[in-house]
């Protein structure tokens, strides 16, 4: 009983076992889904997503939210993709591109933990201006001919035909989980989430660690628009749009709290990966796309609902009754 | 013939099996102005909490006009005709004065449509009633603390109330409305309204009361009739309790002549003015004083909590400018707040975690040794005595005496070395107080110098090596425990300052 409840309030255990319903339905439907090279295509596929999402998992467990990431996230592809065609060195334009994003993050943090601004306003601004920063930039052309080097630098493929970006998302999830649940500055973005005033008033400089937390934010944002430029070799400054809403449903399906003060980097990293194993099943089994918007959006509402159930203890007392008949 | 509007018969009410009121009884006439005294924890606001509906679950029984109640809420309450001015005033501050007073009980055209003629008229008999200057389509924003209670008052009439309690009404009110307020309750005692006075002010008791019960430590003492009796035996029946309380030093004073801190005329406008003191190294030193003598305000600024208009700090003799709780930490300034709900204990976070939280340094500076943190809390929790003794358990499912334990373990574990505790002790049972007791001895013995701000009277008296007595934003007194009586300290913080 014990053991069962524990699997159940584990909140990773209950994105695993969502996710193993959807593989296990999608594959009886059509065994082709389950085959390697479409798993490692659903991975693929939440590449994009999920770098967005671990990023925002900072912010969202820090109490704030952060809807710019899609700007930021265009900002990094055309600038990035102008140091690369003015024949600046790969390696250094990631780095720069990297730099680029947490700088971009960094400033919707001083908007909201210097000026005070509510994070929800505060980044639906900076969403708007660095928008406008791409198109600015770019006289609002997409810039063409990203060098083949920097494509194959990160959408290149290694063995067992595994594309390196694939890599880049876990890199990002391991140094995001080691960062959250292992240093001083994880702790306290959990500790602020949970309660700000408490945590300022046990001596921790909240302002400086909400910087911080935005400024990860943003490396993700950056990290992710790198994986696209490479993939489609071209800078569109109008990439990105709405993207802010599948990482916060990622976040959100893996167990984040839009309050604060819960969350992981690896339920965020599984709920990317259910989003997309959800969207590639139903193109395998011939869903129309209309319909995918759908389930989704039921998948988001059940994730949501869960953890409703998990934090009032129903489920607990569920299991209970259900062990005991 | 006078009738009863009240009965308390035998209330009993305990929260987690601690009792705080041991069976009350007594009467409330209609159209009296009853007193209701006692020190902070007396038990009258639990007892008025279980008149107006918010305590659902107690023993005994209330009567009100004969009938024995059992409100199952504050609505019932209000239904019920009982109503309550607040001690905060709770308006919505962007609605009109009308649509504050009929706020849930609007009346309603056809269709579901609200009536604003209706509500602005019913609204502006009953302000003019109360002889108000302002009117019902007035916006709340703008007008004073006593125009703002009189809105409340008007809200009880909205509701038909038979029976209002005003808790500390005077307290933010200047004299020239406190003059009015009394004309009002006047008037309302004439039109037979029973009304429940409490407040701190022992001259208003005898201004505007026509009888005061007293309680004390949860106990029914004894109820007065107001033209028979003096201030003194007022103040007497309040704190006269057992002597021997058992807020005393187990061991010598640990009190030094080297100064730790040193605070110099700090002020903020409309809070506090010119506190100075000087804090000695093992020293305890009291803060006596009355809700709202604006010693949490005092003390905040101190640790930079809040920011301070003017005036000096200095500690071991260095001039410091604090601007942030980080900045007091950094200058060896911790600060327990009063409030362990929202200021002390992190919802979701372990033992560990929490008590952690101002010496998270201490165990890493990027990367954090969980085990190391889990261990040293396994110690402080055997030191401390915390139950359950898991370092992994979450805080906030603790029982508020434990959850006091590990906020104050997190300033044991921290560096400070001057400790401000507000109100260390304020809701927790009687065995956890003892403990907490005993840990500010042990933590004095190892060099540190502590603040204790307590409204509790035998608290302050019993742990300090020196007592400040704040009233209304400044120091009036300062003494040692043993040439200071509780009766004295509660004169000096009501501002009765010496003269008898």
């Amino acid at each position: 009983m014990n053991k069962l409840s524990k699997l159940f309030l584990v909140r990773e255990n209950g994105i695993i076992i969502a996710l193993a319903i959807i593989v296990l339905i999608f594959s009886l439907l059509d065994p082709i889904y389950i085959h390697p090279s479409n798993i490692v295509d659903i991975i693929d596929q939440s590449t994009i997503n999920g770098l967005l999402a671990i990023g925002i998992t900072f912010a969202i467990i820090l109490g704030g939210i952060d809807l710019s990431i899609g700007s930021i996230f265009a900002v990094v592809i055309v600038g990035i993709g102008m140091l690369l065609v003015a024949g600046v060195p790969v390696i250094l334009s990631i780095v720069l591109g990297i730099i680029m994003g947490f700088i971009l993050g960094v400033i919707n943090g001083l908007l909201v933990a210097k000026l005070k601004l509510q994070p929800f306003i505060a980044t639906l601004g900076t969403m708007s201006a660095y928008r406008g920063v791409a198109y600015v930039i770019t006289g609002g052309w997409p810039v063409l001919n990203i060098p083949d080097n920097y494509r194959k630098a990160i959408a290149g493929i290694v063995g067992f035909n595994i594309p390196i970006s694939i890599f880049i998302l876990f890199a990002f999830a391991i140094v995001g989980h080691i960062v959250l649940k292992k240093t001083r500055f994880g702790s306290y973005v959990f500790a602020i989430g949970s309660n700000e005033e408490a945590t300022r008033l046990s001596g921790v400089n909240v302002a400086k660690y909400k910087i911080y937390a935005y400024g990860v934010c943003g490396i993700g944002a950056a990290l992710s628009g790198m994986v696209l430029l490479a993939r489609l070799g071209t800078g569109e400054p109008a990439a990105g749009q709405g993207y802010e809403l599948n990482a916060i449903a990622a976040a959100a399906i893996g167990g984040t709290s839009l309050a604060g003060g819960r969350g992981s980097i690896i339920g965020t990293l599984l709920g990317a990966i259910l989003l997309s194993a959800l969207k590639v099943g139903l193109i395998v089994v011939g869903v129309d796309t209309f319909w995918q918007y759908i389930a989704t959006g039921v998948i988001i509402l059940i994730a949501v609902f869960f953890d409703v159930l998990q934090q009032s203890g129903s489920i607990h007392n569920l299991i209970k009754r259900f062990s005991k008949n | 013939m006078v009738k009863t509007a009240v009965r308390f018969d035998n209330v009993v009410k305990a929260f987690n099996n601690v009792e705080v009121l041991h069976g009350v009884n007594f009467d409330i006439q209609q159209g009296e102005v009853h007193a209701l005294l006692g020190e902070n924890g007396a038990g009258k606001s639990t007892l008025l909490n279980i008149l107006h509906g918010i305590y659902a679950e107690y023993e005994g029984s209330v009567n009100i006009f004969g009938e024995k109640v059992a409100f199952n809420s504050a609505l019932e309450a209000i239904n019920f005709g009982i109503a309550k001015v607040h001690q905060e005033i709770n308006l919505v501050q962007e609605l009109t004065v009308g649509q504050n007073i009929v706020l849930g009980y609007e009346p309603v055209k056809r269709g579901g449509f609200i009536d604003y003629k209706a509500m602005h008229a019913q609204a502006n008999a009953i302000l003019r009633q109360l002889d108000c200057a302002f009117r019902s389509e007035d916006s709340v924003k703008g007008l004073s603390a006593g125009q703002m209670q009189m809105i409340l008052i008007a809200k009880a009439l909205y509701h038909k109330a038979k029976i209002i309690s005003f808790d500390e009404p005077t307290a933010s009110l200047s004299n020239k409305d406190t003059e009015t307020l009394f004309k009002i309750i006047r008037q309302l005692k004439r039109d037979g309204i029973t009304i429940i006075y409490v407040s701190h002010r022992l001259e208003e008791i005898f201004e505007i009361t026509d009888r005061a019960t007293i309680l004390r430590d949860g106990s029914y003492i004894g109820t007065f009739v107001t033209a028979e009796i003096d201030k003194k035996f007022l103040i007497r029946q309040m704190v006269g309790r057992d002597v021997a309380s058992f807020a005393t030093r187990h061991k010598p004073s640990q009190k030094t002549d080297k100064v730790v801190l040193e605070v110099d005329k700090l002020s903020r406008e409309g809070e506090f003015s010119d506190i100075s003191f000087k804090l000695h190294a093992g020293e305890i030193l009291g803060f006596a004083g009355l809700v709202g003598a604006k010693r949490t305000e005092v003390v905040r600024a101190i640790f930079g909590a809040d920011r301070a208009d003017s005036g000096v700090i200095k500690v071991n003799g260095k001039v410091v400018n604090i601007t942030s709780p980080s900045e007091g930490l950094d200058a060896g300034i911790a600060l327990l707040p009063e409030n362990r709900k929202t200021e002390g204990v992190i919802k979701y976070l372990t033992n560990a975690d929490n008590m952690a939280m101002a010496s998270l340094k201490q165990f890493g500076n990027i990367f954090v040794n969980h085990k190391i943190k889990t261990d040293s809390c396994r110690q402080f929790m055997e030191k401390i005595d915390v139950n359950p003794k898991d370092p992994n358990y979450i805080t906030s499912n603790l029982s508020g005496g434990n959850q006091q334990k590990i906020v104050l373990a997190k300033w044991l574990a921290s560096d400070a070395d001057i400790i401000i505790f507000d109100e260390p002790t304020k809701g927790i049972d009687i065995g956890a107080k003892a403990e907490i007791y005993a840990l500010l001895e042990e933590m004095v013995a190892a060099g540190k110098s502590i603040i204790i701000v307590s409204s509790e009277l035998p608290e302050v008296l019993g742990m300090s090596d020196r007592i400040l007595i704040m009233h209304a934003g400044r120091i009036v007194k300062e003494g040692v425990p043993s040439e200071l009586s509780e009766e004295e300290i509660l004169s000096y913080a009501i501002g009765e300052g010496g003269n008898e």
